[in-house]
């Protein structure tokens, strides 16, 4: 009886087995002729790279980088609610925070970036450029990260300057994309590089440099680049350091009745509907339907509440609202306020933010209104007149201006 | 990475041919136009005198950051006309002001160092001066 010396190799074991070998095999090395310009030996002469350099770097750009992945994620999430997502309508500025955080920290990444993709630029032209399919592989990988990531950056700078033209696609959907792209290709980077990086930190240095200029000079300038940038733009949503925000795309305290806008009545074309004297705002629901004109709103109990606007772009500003509770509008068509949902839709005719989903958690929220007041003043035509929708703890894009009409679903 | 490709290829939000090109266009633009320059700017900087370096870099790599952030708003093609609460300062002055506060604290590095060293100077020619000189030594 013959025995064999190993476990029985099946075909599929095989075939990957084969495969693998194929992968790593090494390419013939092109013929040296062709190694010209920056894939020269000895072209990239700075000393300050290291792989310790770019680990740190990486580490930090890897933390960054996730923060503003989660805090997005989340933002998309809120907006586009899959069913076994909830989101509560407490803590009343959670929103502002992690929105606010995810823009802070992606305009404080640019340097970390920068410096980053500067630390592994000769990489681009080693020679041969691939020692084999899977080193092909690892390289295109890492090219669609950088890509990604520079997309990333780029985009979010260019929408918070809402500087469309340059971008030939949807932003939000691009963004989140690329976004998706840049976290699949920083696990596989992270995968690949993790016992260098390791390496790279776990060994002694020695700094000293003749003209000083060392790995921690650079460092503190990168940390002084994203502190600087933090400083001049966090105001935005950080009121302590408005006063020093001058790179700030927003002022919180900038705009009619002291509260910015993001969209206007006229770019909304709605400001002859919004000031039409024979306005009604119709609530559907299960049992019955009304409708109300201003002066029936007006009549109806009121309550005020101090609620922000969080922007997606990262700003935010409190105000204080004055209006119907949402929740005493869905209760006066015979629903439970506590367990309805309310699609509120606005004036506009058309446009991706015309209307919007409130959960359950809002519409029975006391804070969540229907806005007809902003400081005690009516409502300006840019801020949602005659009637708004402003609840807590929700983005910007989903405090529907100028409501026409709120239709609670279900049965009676 | 699959995930986001055949999502980007099946978002019907997305003109997936216009964020491709986006993507390779902020590739191309670091790599070429971004690289190239910087590179430029480093091998310029390193003719400085040895000491004034690392103030000199360090103000070059804030001014770099802080205009690819500062620049678009400067530029100010997103203000539109009827909201003025959108992009609401003088960010082309605003820029300006703190490239120069960059600029001002780097020179003052720079003139600290430029004491220090006359300050070393100094006080090893006094101390060579004042030394015993030692028949034999």
């Amino acid at each position: 009886m013959v025995r064999h010396p190993g476990p029985p190799v099946t075909g599929g074991v095989a075939v990957l087995r084969r495969l693998v070998r194929w992968c790593l095999a090494p390419l013939p090395e092109p013929p040296t002729a062709l190694r010209r310009g920056p894939m020269r030996a000895g072209v990239f002469r700075s000393r300050l790279r290291s792989a310790r350099l770019t680990s740190q770097l990486g580490v930090a750009l890897g933390v960054v980088f996730g923060s503003c992945f989660v805090t997005g994620l989340l933002s998309h999430l809120i907006q586009h609610p899959p069913g076994w997502f909830w989101w509560p309508a407490q803590p009343v500025g959670l929103y502002r925070f992690t929105q606010g955080l995810h823009v802070a920290t992606g305009l404080a990444s640019v340097p970390l970036l920068g410096a980053k993709l500067w630390s592994v630029y000769p990489h681009l032209f080693s020679w041969p450029p691939a020692r084999s399919v899977a080193h092909a592989a690892e390289r295109a990988g890492t090219g669609l990260l950088v890509g990604a990531a520079l997309f990333l950056l780029v985009s979010g700078v260019l929408n918070v300057a809402r500087w469309y033209a340059p971008m030939p696609f949807f932003f939000t959907a691009g963004h989140y994309w690329a976004a998706w792209l840049s976290v699949g290709g920083l696990l596989v980077h992270i995968g690949v590089h993790l016992p260098a990086v390791r390496a790279a930190l776990a060994r002694p240095t020695s700094e000293s440099r003749p003209d000083g200029l060392n790995r921690r000079t650079l460092l503190g300038g990168v940390a002084a680049a994203s502190g600087l940038i933090t400083l001049t733009t966090v105001g935005q949503t950080f009121r302590p350091l408005t006063g020093v925000a001058v790179l700030a795309p927003r002022r919180p305290d900038v705009g009619p009745q002291g509260l910015p806008v993001n969209r206007t009545a006229d770019g909304a074309g709605v400001r002859a509907a919004a000031l039409d004297p024979a306005y009604r705002l119709l609530v559907v629901g299960p049992g019955r339907s009304v409708s109300l004109d201003l002066a029936a709103l007006n009549r109806l109990p009121q309550y005020t509440a101090e609620l922000p606007i969080a922007c997606v772009e990262g700003w935010s500003a409190t105000g204080t609202w004055t209006g119907v509770r949402l929740g005493d509008l869905v209760a006066l068509v015979g629903a439970d306020p506590r367990r309805s949902s309310a699609l509120v839709e606005s004036l506009q005719v058309g446009g991706r933010y015309r209307a919007c989903t409130v959960p359950p958690e809002h519409v029975g929220d006391p804070l969540s209104l229907v806005a007809l007041r902003l400081g005690g003043e009516p409502l300006h035509l840019d801020h949602g007149y005659p009637a708004r929708l402003i609840a807590p703890n929700r983005p910007g894009v989903l405090q529907t201006k100028w409501i026409s009409r709120i239709t609670v679903p279900g049965s009676p | 990475m699959a995930y986001a490709v055949v999502g980007a290829g099946t978002d019907a939000d997305l003109a997936s041919g216009g964020a491709l090109l986006f993507l390779a266009a902020v590739l191309v633009g670091h790599d070429v136009v971004w690289m190239a320059a910087v590179l430029t700017v480093g091998a310029a900087l390193t003719r400085l005198p040895l000491r004034y370096g690392p103030p000199v870099r360090a103000a070059a790599i804030v001014a770099a950051a802080v205009t690819v952030v500062g620049l678009p708003l400067a530029l100010g093609f997103g203000r539109p006309a009827d909201n003025p609460s959108v992009l609401p300062l003088p960010y082309g002055r605003n820029l300006v002001a703190v490239l120069l506060a960059v600029a001002g604290a780097a020179l003052l590095s720079c003139l600290l160092r430029w004491r220090r060293a006359v300050a070393g100077r100094k006080k090893s020619e006094r101390l060579s001066e004042g030394r015993p000189v030692v028949p034999g030594r």
